[in-house]
C-alpha cells in the first residue's frame, strides 16, 4: 500500500510540473527558445504548407523563437480543442477563427471569467515595429478592417478574407451568345434561358452555388438589409434575428424559381463546396457562385480543362439598389496572458506572416485578397492583375461596397447554429417545395430561440 | 395537482412492482414508490411543477417519479429475493481464504475505476447535463428542468400523458389475454403471436407525442426507426444467407470467405465514402456508367442524385451500411453453423425432412444465441455508429431526411455547441436503446438455448 501511495505522489508531481511549466517572463534567447504555437483551421497542402513555410522562415530569421504550426480540419475543431486547451491551462497562443464566429470568440471566457482573446491593436499598443518586423496591422484593407473593428480596435489579425464571386464559364456563355458575365438576377435568368435553350446545353444546370449561409448574409448585405438588429449587432449587442425581411424572402424565391425552373442546380448537401465546385469544372453547369478564395484554383481547372473562366461581381437583385457584398474568411485571433517575450513573438510573426510580400504570395497561391493595401500595390506593380484580371474582382467588388452595417455585415451569436437553420430551411425549400414566407417565418422562429439562448449565456 | 398526481402514481407503481399480497406488503411498497419520485423529484428540485413550468414538463415530471417508483419497488424487491435464495439455499458463503474485507474491493477497483470515470461519472453529467442550457466556454449555465425534453415533445400536454398511457394500457392488455387464454386453444396460439409485437404498439405511440414542426424530432425518429430497422433486418438476413452460402464445399471457398469479411475491416466514414464515390451523380463511378451507357444506346439517361430523394437517400445509407456489417454477421454466422449438430441434420435427411425444413428448424434455432448477439451488435451499429457514413454520403440530406438520432445529437451538441439539448436528445438514444435490449431480453427468455440439451 506505502509503495501505491508513494507512486499516486510520484504521479501528483509530474502532473503539477507539466501545468506549472509556462509561467515566468523569462527574455527569448537562441539558446532557449520560446515556443509559440500557431492552430490553423487548413489540413490541404497548399494552404497549410503556405502557414508552416512562413513559420519555419520566422524561426530561422529569429532563432529565440519557434513557431509551430498545428492543423485542425474545421474552425469548429479549433475553437473547440482551444476552449479545452484554455481550460487545462496550456492554450496555443495564436488561433485562426472564422468571421461567424467574431462574436462568440470576444465573448468567451476561461473557467475563472477572464476573456480568452486579447485585443490585438491593445498588445501592439501604438508600435510600429515590433522584433525588427514592421507592423502592418494599419495597413490592412478596409473591408477586413470594417468588418473586424469591434469598439474601435481590431482583436484579431486579418488573414484569409474572401468575398463571393461569380464565375462563368466563357465558352458555354459565347457559344449561348453571351459575351460578358450577367450582372443581375435578371441578367442571370436571360443568359440561364439562352444557354438552356442550346441543344447541348450543360448536362446538370445553368448556375449552382452552395446552400450555405454566406451566400444568403450577401444578399441582405447587397440589398442593403441588416441580418440583426443593433446595426448588425456593431451598435451594441444584436438580440433579434431577421431572416424574413423583405430583402431575404426575395432572394430566397428567386432563389427558389431559379431551381424549379431547372436552371439552377441544387446538388443535393448543405454546405456543398466540393460538388458545385465539381459541377462546374466537369462543365455540367455553366457558372458558379463561389468564394473568390478558390479563384486561382477554378481559373487552372478551366485552363486544364480547356475552357476560359471569368470571374465577377456575384449577381443582384435589379429591383433594390446595391449596397455592397460583405467579406468572409478567418483572423488570427491571439490568447490572453502570455507573458512579454512570448507575446512580442506571436506579434512579430503575426506581423510578419501578412508583410506585403507574404501577403501578396498568398493572394496568388489562393485567391484570397490581398490583406494589406501595400500588397496591394506591389502586385499592381509587379503587374499582377494584368495577367491575372480574375484575380482582381474579390478586391474590386469589396471596394465597391457602401461602408454600411449591411454590406459590413453582422456579429451574432450562435452564428453558425443560425446559419444552419436558414441552409435547412432553404434545403426545404428547395428539395421540399416548401413555401418561402411559410418556411422562413419558422426558420426565423427558429434561429431567434437559439439567439436569446446565447443572450441569455453571454450577454450582459 | 403535479405533486400529488406524483404521489399517487408513484405509491401505486411502488406496490405494483414490489408486492402487494399483504396490506404490510403493499404498504412498504408504495413508501418505496414515494421515496423513488421524491428522490429524482428532488434532484430536480420539483422544478417540473414549479409556476413557470410548462405542463408538458409536469407531465414528464410525473412520468419520471413513476419511472422511479417503479425502480426503487422493483430494485428492492430483486434484492429481497436474493437474501431469501442466498439464505434459503444454505450455500457455503466462506472459504478456506481468511482475507480482510478490502482485499476483494482491492481486487476490484481497476474496473471499478474504469467503469466510473468512463462510464458512470460521463453518464451522470450527461444527465445533469440535459436539464441545462450551457455552452462551452459560456461564463454562465442556465437551469432548464425539463424544457430541453419538452421541446422535442408535441405542444399538447394532454397528447404526451395519455398516448403512452393507451399503449402501456393495451400491451398491458395482451399480456393478460396471453394469460387467460386456455392454454392450446385457437385462441392462446393467436395471443402467442401477437405478444412479441407489443413493443411495436409503443414505438407507434412515441411517433405521435414527439413535435412534427419544422425541425421536430418526429422526422430524427421517424428516419432512425426506418435506417435502423432495414439496416439490421438486411444484414441480418443477408448475413445469414450468405454464411450459409459460404458453409458449403465450393472450390476456393477461403477466398470467398475472405473477401466477404472484408469489409468489417473498414471504418463507417471510408463506407460512407466509397459509396460516395460510386452513386456521386456528378463524377461518381455509376454515373459515368450510366452515362455510357445512355450514350451507347442513345437514350438521355443519368444517375439520379440519391441526395435529393428521400427514399434513394436512406436506401444509400441503408445499402451503405448493411455492407458495412455483413462482414461482421457473416462471420459469427459461420462460426455458428460449425456448432449446428451434423448427426440432428443427418437424422432429420433420413427422416425425409427437405433442405429448407432442415434449414428451418434445426439450424436456424441452432443459431439463436448468435442471432441474438448479432442483432444487439447490429442495432448498436445503426443506433450509433451509421454517423460517419450519413456524413459522408448525405449529411442528413434531403432536409433532414436521413438524420438519425446521433447524427442530430452531433450536429445540436457538438457542431452548433448547445450541450443541454444535446445531452438531452442522448439521453433520449440511452433510454431507447435500454428499453429495446430490456424487450429483446424478454423476447429471448426460456426460447434462445445456450446448451446442447
Amino acid at each position: 500500500m506505502k509503495k501505491l501511495f508513494g507512486l499516486l505522489v510520484a504521479f501528483s508531481l509530474v502532473a503539477a510540473a507539466c501545468s506549472g511549466s509556462d509561467e515566468g517572463g523569462a527574455e527569448a534567447t537562441a539558446e532557449n527558445p520560446v515556443t509559440i504555437q500557431m492552430w490553423v483551421a487548413f489540413s490541404d497542402d497548399a494552404r497549410l504548407g503556405f502557414a508552416e513555410d512562413r513559420a519555419a522562415e520566422f524561426t530561422a530569421n529569429h532563432p529565440e523563437y519557434i513557431v509551430e504550426v498545428t492543423s485542425f480540419d474545421s474552425y469548429n475543431t479549433v475553437f473547440e480543442q482551444a476552449q479545452l486547451a484554455i481550460d487545462e491551462g496550456n492554450p496555443p497562443e495564436i488561433i485562426h477563427f472564422f468571421e461567424a464566429a467574431t462574436q462568440e470568440a470576444l465573448d468567451a471566457v476561461d473557467k475563472d471569467g477572464n476573456p480568452i482573446f486579447q485585443s490585438v491593436t491593445e498588445a501592439i499598443d501604438g508600435r510600429t515595429e515590433i522584433l525588427g518586423e514592421e507592423v502592418v496591422l494599419g495597413d490592412v484593407v478596409s473591408a477586413a478592417t470594417n468588418y473586424y473593428t469591434i469598439d474601435g480596435q481590431l482583436y484579431s489579425m486579418p488573414w484569409n478574407t474572401s468575398s463571393t464571386t461569380m464565375f462563368s464559364n466563357m465558352d458555354i456563355l459565347e457559344a449561348a451568345g453571351i459575351s460578358e458575365p450577367p450582372k443581375t438576377w435578371a441578367e442571370v435568368e436571360t443568359a440561364c434561358d439562352a444557354i438552356m435553350g442550346m441543344p447541348d446545353a450543360p448536362s446538370e444546370g445553368c448556375i449552382t452555388w452552395p446552400n450555405h449561409g454566406w451566400f444568403f448574409e450577401q444578399a441582405l448585405g447587397q440589398a442593403g438589409a441588416n441580418l440583426a438588429n443593433n446595426d448588425n449587432g456593431r451598435a451594441g449587442r444584436a438580440t433579434e434575428v431577421m431572416l424574413n425581411s423583405d430583402a431575404a424572402l426575395d432572394y430566397v424565391q428567386w432563389w427558389s424559381d431559379m431551381e424549379d425552373s431547372g436552371n439552377y442546380l441544387y446538388t443535393g448537401t448543405q454546405r456543398d463546396w466540393d460538388g458545385t465546385s465539381a459541377a462546374f469544372q466537369a462543365q455540367n453547369v455553366a457558372m458558379l457562385v463561389y468564394s473568390s478564395s478558390d479563384t486561382t484554383a477554378l481559373t487552372a481547372a478551366g485552363d486544364e480543362n480547356g475552357f476560359k473562366v471569368q470571374s465577377s461581381f456575384m449577381p443582384f437583385n435589379q429591383d433594390r439598389e446595391y449596397a455592397g457584398n460583405l467579406i468572409g474568411g478567418a483572423t488570427l485571433w491571439m490568447t490572453a496572458g502570455m507573458d512579454t517575450a512570448t507575446q512580442d513573438g506571436a506579434l512579430a510573426f503575426l506581423n510578419y506572416f501578412s508583410n506585403p510580400e507574404n501577403a501578396a504570395a498568398w493572394h496568388k497561391l489562393t485567391g484570397y485578397i490581398p490583406i494589406t493595401n501595400s500588397a496591394v500595390s506591389r502586385l499592381d506593380g509587379e503587374g499582377w492583375y494584368a495577367e491575372s484580371p480574375n484575380s482582381k474582382v474579390a478586391s474590386d467588388q469589396l471596394d465597391a461596397a457602401a461602408n454600411t452595417p449591411a454590406s459590413t455585415g453582422a456579429l451574432l451569436g450562435n452564428f453558425v447554429a443560425i446559419r444552419d437553420v436558414v441552409t435547412a430551411a432553404i434545403e426545404d425549400i428547395l428539395v421540399n417545395d416548401a413555401d418561402v414566407a411559410t418556411r422562413m417565418q419558422s426558420a426565423q422562429d427558429e434561429a431567434q430561440s437559439l439567439l436569446d439562448d446565447y443572450n441569455e449565456l453571454y450577454g450582459g | 395537482m403535479g405533486i400529488l398526481a406524483s404521489v399517487i402514481i408513484s405509491a401505486l407503481l411502488g406496490a405494483l412492482s414490489f408486492g402487494y399480497k399483504s396490506r404490510r406488503e403493499g404498504a412498504m411498497g408504495a413508501a418505496l414508490g414515494i421515496l423513488g419520485g421524491a428522490v429524482i423529484l428532488g434532484a430536480l428540485g420539483f422544478c417540473t411543477f414549479a409556476s413557470d413550468a410548462e405542463s408538458t414538463e409536469g407531465v414528464l415530471g410525473v412520468a419520471l417519479a413513476g419511472a422511479f417508483a417503479w425502480m426503487f419497488g422493483a430494485g428492492t424487491k430483486a434484492v429481497f429475493n436474493q437474501r431469501a435464495a442466498d439464505l434459503g439455499s444454505g450455500e457455503i458463503r466462506t472459504g478456506t481464504y481468511n482475507l480482510s474485507w478490502w482485499w476483494p474491493w482491492l481486487l476490484l477497483s481497476p474496473t471499478l475505476l474504469i467503469l466510473v470515470f468512463f462510464l458512470y461519472l460521463p453518464a451522470y453529467q450527461t444527465f445533469t447535463l440535459s436539464t441545462k442550457l450551457t455552452r462551452l466556454g459560456a461564463p454562465r449555465v442556465a437551469d432548464r428542468c425539463l424544457s430541453n425534453f419538452s421541446d422535442i415533445l408535441v405542444v399538447n400536454p394532454t397528447t404526451v400523458a395519455i398516448i403512452p398511457l393507451i399503449a402501456i394500457a393495451a400491451i398491458w392488455g395482451i399480456g393478460l389475454w396471453n394469460r387467460l387464454a386456455m392454454p392450446g386453444s385457437t385462441n392462446a396460439a393467436i395471443a402467442a403471436a401477437v405478444r412479441p409485437f407489443g413493443i411495436l404498439i409503443l414505438i407507434f405511440a412515441f411517433y405521435f407525442i414527439f413535435e412534427n414542426e419544422n425541425g421536430g424530432y418526429r422526422q430524427i425518429y421517424v428516419n432512425t426507426l426506418i435506417i435502423s430497422g432495414f439496416t439490421v433486418g438486411l444484414a441480418m438476413i443477408a448475413g445469414l444467407a450468405l454464411a450459409y452460402l459460404a458453409f458449403g464445399r465450393i472450390k476456393g471457398i477461403t477466398v470467398y470467405r475472405t473477401l466477404l469479411i472484408w469489409p468489417y475491416a473498414i471504418s463507417p466514414p471510408v463506407a460512407g465514402i466509397l459509396f460516395f464515390m460510386m452513386f456521386n451523380a456528378t463524377g461518381g463511378i455509376l454515373a459515368h456508367v450510366v452515362d455510357s451507357f445512355g450514350n451507347f444506346v442513345g437514350l438521355d439517361v443519368s444517375l439520379p442524385n440519391y441526395t435529393k430523394s428521400v427514399g434513394l437517400a436512406r436506401a444509400t445509407i441503408i445499402l451503405a451500411s448493411v455492407w458495412k456489417l455483413l462482414g461482421y454477421n457473416l462471420l459469427f454466422f459461420l462460426a455458428g453453423l460449425q456448432t449446428v449438430p451434423r448427426a440432428q441434420i443427418e437424422a432429420a435427411t433420413l427422416d425425409g425432412a427437405n433442405s429448407w425444413q432442415r434449414f428451418r428448424k434445426i439450424v436456424v434455432p441452432a443459431l439463436g444465441p448468435i442471432a441474438f448477439f448479432l442483432l444487439i451488435t447490429n442495432l448498436t451499429y445503426s443506433f450509433f455508429d451509421v454517423y460517419g457514413t450519413i456524413d459522408f454520403l448525405t449529411k442528413g440530406a434531403p432536409a433532414g431526411a436521413t438524420s438519425v438520432a446521433i447524427y442530430e445529437i452531433i450536429r445540436v451538441g457538438v457542431d452548433n455547441g448547445d450541450l443541454g439539448r444535446g445531452a438531452a436528445q442522448s439521453v433520449i438514444l440511452f433510454l431507447a436503446v435500454i428499453g429495446l435490449t430490456a424487450w429483446q431480453f424478454r423476447q429471448s427468455e426460456g426460447r434462445i438455448s445456450y446448451g446442447s440439451t
